[in-house]
């Protein structure tokens, strides 16, 4: 059987494929998509999971089951079920790393740390009322810099020492760092800076859910090797990263969509 | 336009004390009030709006002196002093609920109120600012619990110039007897305060009455918590949340006796009806207990969690935790029921007050809804989530406001609350 799963974000949508002729253990990925979600998540559902069906070759009338998750998970017509990201982030991480028990997940506009035992949610954090620690905090800072994100992680491992961001706020970061720029100060030492800032932020939530090894990291963030190496050394642990981390929703929910 | 959304238009078009006095006088006369009543589809709902509507139209009509009241005060001394309580943020409340709230917290922000004050005390401010409130005689406030109140309140009486009749009392941390006689003192000094404004000495009759009245409430309300210990059926506009006037302000009036009584009676028959019809291959809802207060603006929280199949069984603010009051006592009696709130002292009386209620109303889950700003409540998050991981009941600490809807994001919100249902539902 072939069950589907859509993560439609604030950024990007993702849809996975998934084959499965033997439950959710045996289930393979037959194909994904990450496509940039725009100004209708309705339509970015609609044309991701056309993409990913012509990609794939797979026929939309063989798909057995849809699950949408992310924010725009109600805008699709199209689904069986829609189950939350907290959810689906969870039962991805899950399929990606047996026996994690913390998904901290770092998105284009939100951020969050899920607890897991026995491989189900227990409890959670979010914080999606402000830019700073997600996604969209490093590419406003990548803007403000004219520095390509792609390289923030190169720099980051290769420059020694940071200046400290003192602004919570994504607004006011980007000022103090237009500022430092104008200071002269090295731009790479503020790449690291903004990275620590975002790690500083979600080791707090770690700490404050209670942080329990293995832990996995998700979304589109954790290929940003900088970020997931600083909250590494903050949190002292070892983190997996999925071969694929920001398609880790739409995994789980096509999982989900096995049980439907 | 059904004729509560009339009213509510004609209320947002209206900003005018006098206007809400001289609607209030149409509506609370009693075939217009019972007609409006009417349109709420329970009979807990009907009367609820009656009685709440009737004793506002009091505040409003002249005819007794006003005295506002801070939520936790004992209002049975304003009913056996002949004053008529005005609960300020209550109203605020309303205010968000009748969709005057931005209108209420910007006149606030324009006159300095800090924007990470509570906004009920902020829309209160507001409405005072801007004349809506019905002129008091008396501005009554206490220091259980809540911090915001105290202050807001004396600038309230700064803003009408009665700063003499500000009255503080003073709640001690500690429930013990010297606490009692200190407090009961208290109550004692404000009520022949109130009397001698009137050129009158206490009536200890009409304490007694009150205190009688206040006893019979209590009855009530023990008997509707114990139905709603087995109760799966509300009513459809059924939300103990909305109760919150009565069961304080109204406490020791023979209106809020009446309306416990028609809401027991409601639930009573609901109650025989399901008994009745038991079905073995019925879902069980997932069993909710709901902390401290809810939006009162239009949202999407309570129909989020019954689609999750979860149901409150039970609100904090409804729980009876005083004794029975003596009428030939009523100083110390109020006195003691003040001392007894579990927002008294430490944090560990609240989460032992909602561990009794976790037993007694067989939950599975909590909500607890941490309003901007009152840190009376949200002080204690942290503490009540631990209290209650250890019993293996999740909590959702649920950040939103309950009167400026601009600063709760419902998608936010309902994501918070369809992941940890979904919790709730795999456990």
């Amino acid at each position: 059987m072939y069950t589907c799963g859509i993560d439609i974000g604030s950024v990007s949508t993702e849809v996975v494929l998934l084959e499965s002729s033997n439950g959710s253990d045996a289930a393979k990925i037959f194909s994904y998509i990450i496509s940039p979600t725009g100004a209708n998540s309705k339509i970015a559902a609609e044309k991701t999971l056309e993409k990913a069906c012509l990609q794939s070759g797979l026929g939309r009338d063989r798909i057995d089951a849809i699950v949408a998750t992310g924010y725009g998970r109600i805008n699709v017509p199209f689904a069986d079920k829609n189950i939350t990201e907290i959810s689906c982030h969870a039962r991805g991480a899950v399929s990606s790393f047996a026996g994690i028990k913390t998904v901290i997940d770092i998105g284009g506009q939100d951020s969050k740390v899920i607890k897991l035992e026995d491989g189900n949610p227990i409890d959670f954090l979010m914080n999606d009322k402000c830019a700073a620690g997600t996604g969209r905090f490093l590419e406003v800072m990548a803007r403000a810099l004219e520095i390509d994100l792609e390289h923030f992680t190169d720099i980051f491992l290769n420059t020694e020492g940071h200046v400290d961001i003192s602004s919570t706020c994504t607004v006011f970061a980007e000022s103090e760092i237009v500022s430092l720029i104008g200071q002269g100060v090295d731009k790479n030492k503020i790449i690291r800076g903004l990275i620590y800032s975002i790690v500083s932020k979600i080791t707090s939530m770690v700490e404050r859910i209670g942080l329990e090894e293995p832990v996995c990291m998700t979304g589109g963030v954790a290929k940003n090797l900088g970020v997931v190496k600083a909250l590494e050394e903050s949190l002292n642990i070892k983190i997996n990263i999925p071969e694929e981390p920001q398609i880790t929703g739409a995994l789980g929910a096509a999982h989900l969509a096995l049980d439907l | 336009m059904g004729v509560r959304e009339k009213v509510k238009s004609n209320i947002q078009r209206n900003l005018d004390r006098k206007y809400f006095k001289r609607l209030l006088g149409i509506i609370a006369k009693k075939p217009i009030l019972y007609a409006y009543g009417s349109t709420f589809s329970s009979i807990s709902s009907k009367y609820l709006n009656i009685y709440s509507i009737k004793h506002i139209r009091d505040t409003y009509n002249g005819e007794k002196p006003v005295g506002f009241g801070s939520l936790f005060l004992p209002f049975e001394l304003f009913h056996a002093t002949g004053i008529s309580p005005f609960l300020p943020e209550i109203i605020a409340g309303f205010t968000a609920g009748l969709g005057i709230a931005d209108k209420t917290l910007k006149k606030a922000s324009s006159n300095w109120y800090s924007q990470d004050l509570c906004t009920f005390h902020r829309s209160a401010s507001g409405a005072v600012e801007m004349d809506l409130f019905p002129e008091p005689s008396f501005i009554i406030c206490t220091n259980l619990a809540c911090d915001a109140a105290q202050k807001s309140f004396y600038h309230y009486a700064h803003n009408y110039g009665i700063e003499k009749n500000y009255c503080l009392l003073d709640v001690p941390y500690e429930n013990n007897p010297r606490s009692v006689k200190y407090l009961a003192g208290q109550l004692k000094r404000l009520a022949e305060k109130i009397t001698a404004s009137a050129g009158k000495k206490i009536d200890m009759e009409s304490f007694a009455d009150t205190i009688k009245l206040s006893n019979e409430f209590r009855e009530w309300a023990l008997k509707i918590n114990n139905i709603r210990k087995k109760l799966l059926d509300y009513p459809p506009d059924f939300s103990g949340l909305d109760f919150i006037l009565p069961f304080h302000g109204l406490m020791g009036t023979e209106g809020a006796v009446e309306l416990y009584k028609n809401v027991y009676q409601e639930l009573n028959a609901l109650l025989a009806k399901q008994e009745e019809n038991t079905d073995a291959g019925r879902r069980q809802p997932k069993r909710m207990l709901w902390m401290h207060l809810k939006p009162y603006y239009k949202n999407e929280i309570f129909e989020t969690i019954n689609d999750g199949n979860c149901q409150i069984v039970f609100e904090e603010i409804n729980n009876i935790y005083w004794p029975r009051l003596d009428p030939e006592k009523p100083f110390e009696s109020l006195a003691l029921k003040m001392l007894s709130h579990p927002l008294t002292g430490k944090a560990s009386d609240r989460t032992a007050a909602l561990g009794r209620m976790a037993d007694d109303y067989n939950i599975d889950g909590a909500i607890l809804f941490t309003h901007w700003g009152c840190r009376q409540s949200n002080g204690s998050a942290r503490i009540i989530k631990d209290y209650f991981k250890k019993r293996g009941i999740p909590v959702l600490v649920l950040d939103g406001d309950c009167v400026d809807k601009s600063n709760s994001a419902a998608g936010q919100i309902k994501t918070r609350l369809q992941g940890y249902i979904e919790i709730l539902n795999s456990i």
